[in-house]
């Protein structure tokens, strides 16, 4: 075993770095509820970042790591998909590649736009088709931290793609688990920060132990998932991947209050970018039937 | 990243296997019960440390010119997990090779490595650790069992508590006082159990026959030449037998090797076919798994020879989670487990009530997340 990032993969992040730093300080007066970032996406995609899965020698560990980093960002994107599941589809299908469950196409759906690949993930079949602006219905006023739009009509005459659900199943709960860790990372970083500024009673906030080990708690969660996220992602067994999104979707519940909690009132402004990271969990929250859709995945992977 | 093992790293673990299978008795897990402090447990040890001792398991770890083979971290890990999977047979000995040997190793006269180093590698030996008093647990440094010099030797008085393996250890590794200044005041003697003037009381508890103890110590006349390293050197020593031991027991492994056992008595029983207990068990097994990794992050970083830092207290904790859960898993759904059902369960179970208790407290270890790993402000004190 060797947990170190390797050079490749340091390199990859600080290139990322790079890119998303002058992304760092855009105001947030104007982001509403969620803040995807066309000219971030185009940068991302043009320098390769989302096609890091493809290489072999990267692989998808590469690829989760690459996902976990750019959750951190207060901008999103649609990485996740396209990084950990694009590459068992092909390289020429448009972006977003929007994931949607077989008998669950009524939720709302991430990223979802006209001209964006919808991938229909169903118990035994994976097929895709190219969303049509009469099929899809904007949800501009939803509250998680993504742009969502809701589908309005599935065609049947979709484009199959031979390769195995369950294929498809693990690469999405790896993706979700990704994802969640670094969601989990910013939004615990963004209290950290708040709760050492913030002084009530003559001294700091993080100097009230109530506070201390519920935010050591999430760190000890966070930590978790995020290595739970990179194990699944070099094993790519179903086992693993379960696992990773369940911890991962029990972790954001367990700490999205708390963060908001912490914060007091400035946790619930626009202003903030608190409620990007942790209304981007609660959407992670219900993907794929949520902890017990997960959970049972797993128990099915583990002991049958 | 590599997640996987080496094909000498799963042979180890697979020798390690068949020995066990091969060694242990056949009411073995009947037997394990008792604890690895337990009079019967601490018999058995010896000559299965022995056996270890014969075939170059006891302590692989430890450097070449002391008798080990000087393998990695990882190879003490697969080890660890082992020998605690199958209820520990090393009993207290699991201590000196891990902690007290590798101590002595670095802070250890010539005389004092002559005469402690060849029993523990030879699997004859058993250590107590005279850490926490009646009135010092999380806050050692408050400790007040003074040692008074006298010439050429110290004279003891005070008391220790919930010393493990004391009724039946020959040798202590004992924290004590010998001046004022709260953590430079502090030194370590080791004394012989049969010194004249110890005495040793057992306390029954939960997790097993012959587990803790009192021990006081009234008068005890100690040599100088019985202090491991300087006086006044005790913190920075057992500061550095943590780096040894402060990922503890790898609890993780017997909760998950237990929650597979308990998924298997149930799938025998046609009990695991509801939903609930399925989501149960998979929420215990990421708990395990999250502790695993942590864990797993943690001895990556000792076998590259970088400091293991304030991230294995987030191990640590995350074990805890994982014990709880598991144990919490086995009373729900295999109640009859605490009974007697099921003795390898009810081992664990024994056991896991002393995770969050047991080197170092869980709140300790959130203190030391809080400050060291999230950078916060310390508390007032």
């Amino acid at each position: 075993m060797d947990l170190a990032l390797t050079d490749d993969q340091v390199a990859i992040l600080d290139a990322i770095d790079t890119l998303t730093r002058p992304y760092a300080g855009a105001s947030l007066h104007e982001a509403g509820f969620s803040l995807p970032d066309a000219q971030l996406d185009r940068d991302l995609a043009e320098g390769g970042f989302l096609d890091i899965g493809f290489d072999p020698d990267l692989g998808a560990v590469s690829a989760a790591l690459v996902v976990e980093r750019l959750a951190r960002l207060p901008q999103t994107v649609e990485a996740a998909a396209s990084a950990l599941i694009r590459p068992l589809l092909g390289d020429d299908l448009p972006r977003p590649l929007c994931l949607v469950e077989e008998g669950r196409t009524t939720r709302p759906v991430r990223f979802l736009r006209e001209g964006a690949t919808v991938l229909i993930v169903g118990p035994s079949s994976v097929s895709a088709f190219t969303a049509t602006a009469a099929q899809v219905r904007a949800e501009p006023e939803a509250l998680y931290g993504y742009p969502m739009a809701t589908l309005l009509d599935v065609p049947t005459d979709r484009t199959p793609h031979a390769i195995p659900a369950d294929e498809v199943l693990t690469r999405w709960r790896i993706a979700l688990a990704a994802e969640a860790a670094g969601l989990l990372a910013a939004a615990l970083d963004s209290t950290v920060a708040h709760v050492t500024d913030r002084q009530q009673f003559g001294r700091p906030l993080a100097t009230f132990q109530a506070l201390r080990h519920r935010l050591a708690e999430a760190q000890v969660r966070a930590n978790g998932v995020r290595w739970l996220a990179l194990k699944a992602a070099a094993t790519l067994g179903p086992g693993d991947a379960a696992l990773a999104a369940l911890h991962a979707q029990e972790s954001a519940r367990a700490t999205v209050y708390d963060f908001h909690q912490f914060f007091g009132a400035m946790g619930v402004t626009l202003e903030h970018p608190l409620h990007l990271w942790t209304y981007r969990l609660k959407a992670l929250i219900g993907d794929l039937r949520g902890r017990g859709g997960q959970a049972l995945a797993a128990a099915e992977a583990l002991w049958g | 990243m590599d997640f996987a093992w080496t094909e000498q790293e799963t042979a180890f673990r697979d020798r390690l296997r068949a020995l066990l299978a091969d060694t242990l008795p056949d009411d073995w897990e009947r037997f394990s019960q008792h604890g690895p402090a337990s009079p019967a447990l601490t018999k058995y040890a010896e000559s299965f440390c022995g056996t270890l001792a014969e075939q170059g398991l006891l302590i692989p770890h430890w450097p070449v010119e002391l008798g080990g083979q000087g393998l990695d971290p990882w190879h003490q890990t697969i080890l660890a997990e082992e020998m605690w999977i199958a209820g520990e047979p090393r009993g207290g000995q699991y201590m000196n090779v891990n902690w007290i040997g590798p101590t002595l190793i670095r802070y250890g006269s010539p005389d004092q490595q002559a005469r402690y180093l060849p029993p523990i590698a030879e699997g004859k030996a058993l250590w107590c650790q005279g850490f926490s008093e009646p009135g010092s647990g999380s806050d050692l440094a408050s400790l007040r069992t003074r040692a008074e010099r006298d010439g050429d030797t110290y004279r003891v008085n005070g008391q220790k508590i919930w010393t493990s393996y004391a009724g039946l250890a020959d040798t202590c590794f004992l924290v004590c006082r010998t001046s004022d200044d709260r953590k430079r005041g502090i030194s370590i003697l080791l004394v012989p159990m049969d010194t004249p003037g110890i005495t040793v009381r057992q306390i029954p508890s939960l997790i097993g026959e012959g587990d803790i103890h009192e021990v006081f110590f009234d008068d005890v006349t100690v040599p100088v030449t019985a202090r491991l390293g300087d006086e006044g050197q005790a913190w920075e020593i057992i500061g550095y037998s943590l780096t040894n031991e402060r990922l503890g027991i790898p609890r993780y492994a017997l909760a998950r090797a237990a929650l597979d056992r308990a998924v298997a008595v149930l799938k025998e029983q046609g009990e695991f076919d509801g939903e609930a207990v399925k989501i149960e068990a998979a929420h215990a097994a990421a708990l395990t798994e999250a502790a695993r990794m942590a864990s797993y992050a943690i001895v990556d970083r000792r076998a590259k020879g970088e400091a293991i830092g304030a991230e294995s207290s987030s191990a640590r904790f995350a074990t805890v989670m994982a014990e709880r859960r598991v144990c919490e898993f086995i009373v729900e759904y295999l109640p009859e487990a605490l009974a007697d059902a099921h003795p390898y369960l009810k081992m664990h179970h024994q056991r896991g009530i002393v995770a969050g208790i047991a080197a170092g407290a869980a709140e300790i270890q959130l203190n030391i997340i809080a400050t060291d790993v999230l950078k916060l402000p310390r508390e007032p004190r």
